[in-house]
């Protein structure tokens, strides 16, 4: 609905619809969704989501990509016993909605699945274009990309984004 | 600094600022950032990741794999794309204006799941060519509210997910619409207690 309303607005703004037209497609949506709550009144069974709780991510040599992410994000590892493994904290306190990322290193059985995670993207607060790509280069990446989002690569050649909350925004 | 001098400007022109001070603002937020590049250009390395922005999941149906996650998660589904070149839809953590779980920062974007369907191989958007990964996202791992492992995988089992198994006290892994492995988990598991 939050989609719909913004993009009916811009369409307003636009001069697409009159403001007669905006007004009655509110107003009809609102009874729609109305009706559609009514109907969809049962609980959910689904579960309450927070966000995302860690990343796994596999490779030939764990340290290889430790350092790399540790560089590059400012992280601090947890619970690396040289065991093939390390946590990389960011984000809220860690027990509070706080995320890490495991680097391990391939394990007997990977699956291979058709489906696959082929880059995850990282959002940086207070967000400024020139000190985000200068602090990447400085860390010995080579950042491309546009205002409010960068792309780089890490030692595994997987793609690592980063952006700003208007670089890449679910509403936007 | 774009988006500050946007809303300035709108600020103007509605009169709700004076010219004077929409220079003096300007000014001050332009000084701002020559300070901060002055600050890099001593010696900031890396930058410091707030939050997962978003996951992008690559599959052959990305309307399944939406579909899948939408039922087990209760996530909406916003912003289809289902054209000539783009087959993708977003789900996010929260609605809209909502806050992240545990960010108080008001800059941070909820994390998404972009759920896409397409070429691995094509060049990226800048044309580049794409260097191949040698590694993999073997699972991902999400964190539920009220973490109870014995209701958790009554529920699952209830929506018909597939291959559940519990990891300890704390994370249930199980396959998703493609048979990628999905974990979930209570805030208990976190970098100091996975794998301690």
């Amino acid at each position: 609905m939050e989609r719909f309303i913004a993009d009916l607005v811009k369409d307003f703004e636009r001069g697409k619809i009159d403001r007669r037209q905006f007004c009655e497609t509110v107003a009809l949506a609102a009874t729609v969704y109305a009706a559609g709550s009514a109907a969809q009144a049962a609980p959910a069974q689904g579960l309450k989501m927070l966000g995302v709780n860690h990343i796994s991510y596999a490779c030939s040599d764990y340290k290889v990509a430790r350092d790399w992410y540790m560089k590059v994000f400012n992280l601090k590892s947890y619970n690396d016993k040289g065991m093939g493994r390390a946590n990389l904290a960011f984000g809220p306190e860690q027990g509070k909605g706080g995320q890490f990322l495991i680097t391990r290193n391939f394990g007997n059985n990977e699956r291979k699945a058709p489906a696959v995670v082929d880059h995850i993207c990282y959002t940086v607060a207070n967000w400024d274009d020139a000190r985000v790509n200068n602090a990447l280069k400085a860390a010995g990446t080579n950042p491309t990309g546009r205002h409010g989002s960068v792309n780089v690569y890490d030692p595994n050649g997987f793609q690592v984004q980063i952006a700003s909350i208007e670089g890449e925004n679910p509403w936007i | 600094m774009y988006g500050l001098a946007a809303t300035k400007l709108e600020e103007f022109e509605q009169g709700k600022i004076s010219r004077r001070q929409l220079i003096q603002s300007l000014t001050v937020a332009a000084t701002s950032v020559g300070a901060a590049g002055a600050a890099s250009a001593q010696g900031q390395v890396g930058v410091t990741p707030a939050l997962i922005n978003h996951v992008s999941y690559t599959c052959p149906d990305f309307r399944k794999a939406a579909d899948w996650y939408s039922k087990v998660f209760n996530l909406e589904q916003v912003g289809l794309k289902d054209d000539d070149k783009t087959h993708e839809v977003t789900l996010p953590f929260n609605k809209m204006g909502e806050q992240p779980y545990g960010v108080t920062a008001k800059d941070v974007s909820p994390t998404f799941l972009i759920m896409r369907s397409r070429d691995l191989n094509a060049p990226a958007a800048n044309g580049q060519a794409r260097p191949k990964a040698t590694n993999v996202v073997n699972h991902m791992a999400y964190t539920v509210a009220d973490f109870d492992s014995a209701r958790v995988q009554a529920q699952l089992k209830a929506l018909g997910v597939q291959n559940i198994r519990a990891a300890g006290p704390n994370a249930i892994h199980m396959d998703d619409a493609f048979g990628y492995d999905v974990e979930i988990c209570g805030l208990a598991n976190n970098a100091l207690t996975d794998g301690a």
